[in-house]
């Protein structure tokens, strides 16, 4: 039975070619479609990326990020947890996804693409952490 | 951090082939390749994306800013050979209904 992949890492943007590489690993060893792992490996971009650009870390002595991703039931899942401050996700605004090129505004659409591709996420902040679980389906739904 | 662009004219056309990953880390990298090509005046551009496994919010972030800066100058942006689940990114992102894509390299410099 393939392991699960467990990473604590410091928010640093320059950690995620290693990351992506671990997620790739992860993906062989479960013989995951190159579409999961894909959104996967987006998903800690835009989270990752959103957490140092944002200043989360600001007041956190030791800043950490830690990273879980398993199989179970045919359901992949994703936990990020991180000790920065208070942030959730899931009550983010929608972006501008249809106005003209010329008015089209710039970001705000990473948390947005992560949402859309999960089929479940979840948020709470427990221990003084912010925990983010994202669920992505491995078989389609019947029905 | 770094990315590799290999550079091509086809037709006359400049193209641009990111290779590996474009993402948050080397977004800059990418953004300051393509809006330096712009400022020495092309005003055609194809981004064949043949090359790419990965592209987050940054890096569309910079096609987004390259195709209001042409469409700007009455110039053009064309994004082609894209793999199906890079695709789905633009399509959710309505990018798809702003920024032509096209299936092949040969169908993108027809645009031209």
């Amino acid at each position: 039975m393939p392991e699960d992949l467990h990473v604590t890492l410091s928010p640093r943007l320059s950690k995620l070619h290693d990351l992506s590489a671990m997620v790739e690993e992860f993906g062989d060893e479960h013989g995951l479609p190159v579409a999961k792992v894909f959104v996967i490996n987006l998903a800690l971009d835009e989270l990752i990326t959103n957490a140092v650009t944002h200043g989360s870390f600001e007041n956190a002595s030791d800043p950490k990020i830690e990273v879980r991703l398993r199989v179970d039931h045919d359901i992949l899942i994703l936990t990020i947890e991180d000790n920065g401050s208070m942030f959730d996700p899931t009550i983010d605004t929608e972006p501008d996804t249809e106005s003209s090129l010329e008015r089209r505004e710039v970001g705000g659409l990473g948390l947005h693409l992560v949402k859309s591709f999960a089929d479940r996420v979840s948020y709470e902040f427990v221990g003084g952490k912010n925990r983010l679980t994202l669920e992505h389906d491995l078989k389609p739904a019947s029905g | 951090m770094n990315i590799e662009v290999a550079e091509e004219r086809d037709n006359g056309v400049l193209v641009l082939l990111p290779v590996g990953r474009l993402d948050s880390a080397n977004a800059r990298t990418f953004e300051s390749i393509i809006m330096d090509h712009i400022g020495n005046g092309e005003q055609h551009l194809i981004v064949d994306f043949s090359r790419l496994a990965f592209i987050s919010s940054s890096g569309m972030r910079v096609l987004l800013i390259a195709a209001k800066r042409l469409n700007a100058s009455k110039g053009k942006l064309v994004l082609c050979e894209m793999q199906d689940h890079i695709h789905e990114v633009f399509h959710i992102s309505g990018f798809d209904q702003i920024i032509p894509i096209l299936d092949s390299r040969q169908s993108a410099t027809a645009v031209f």
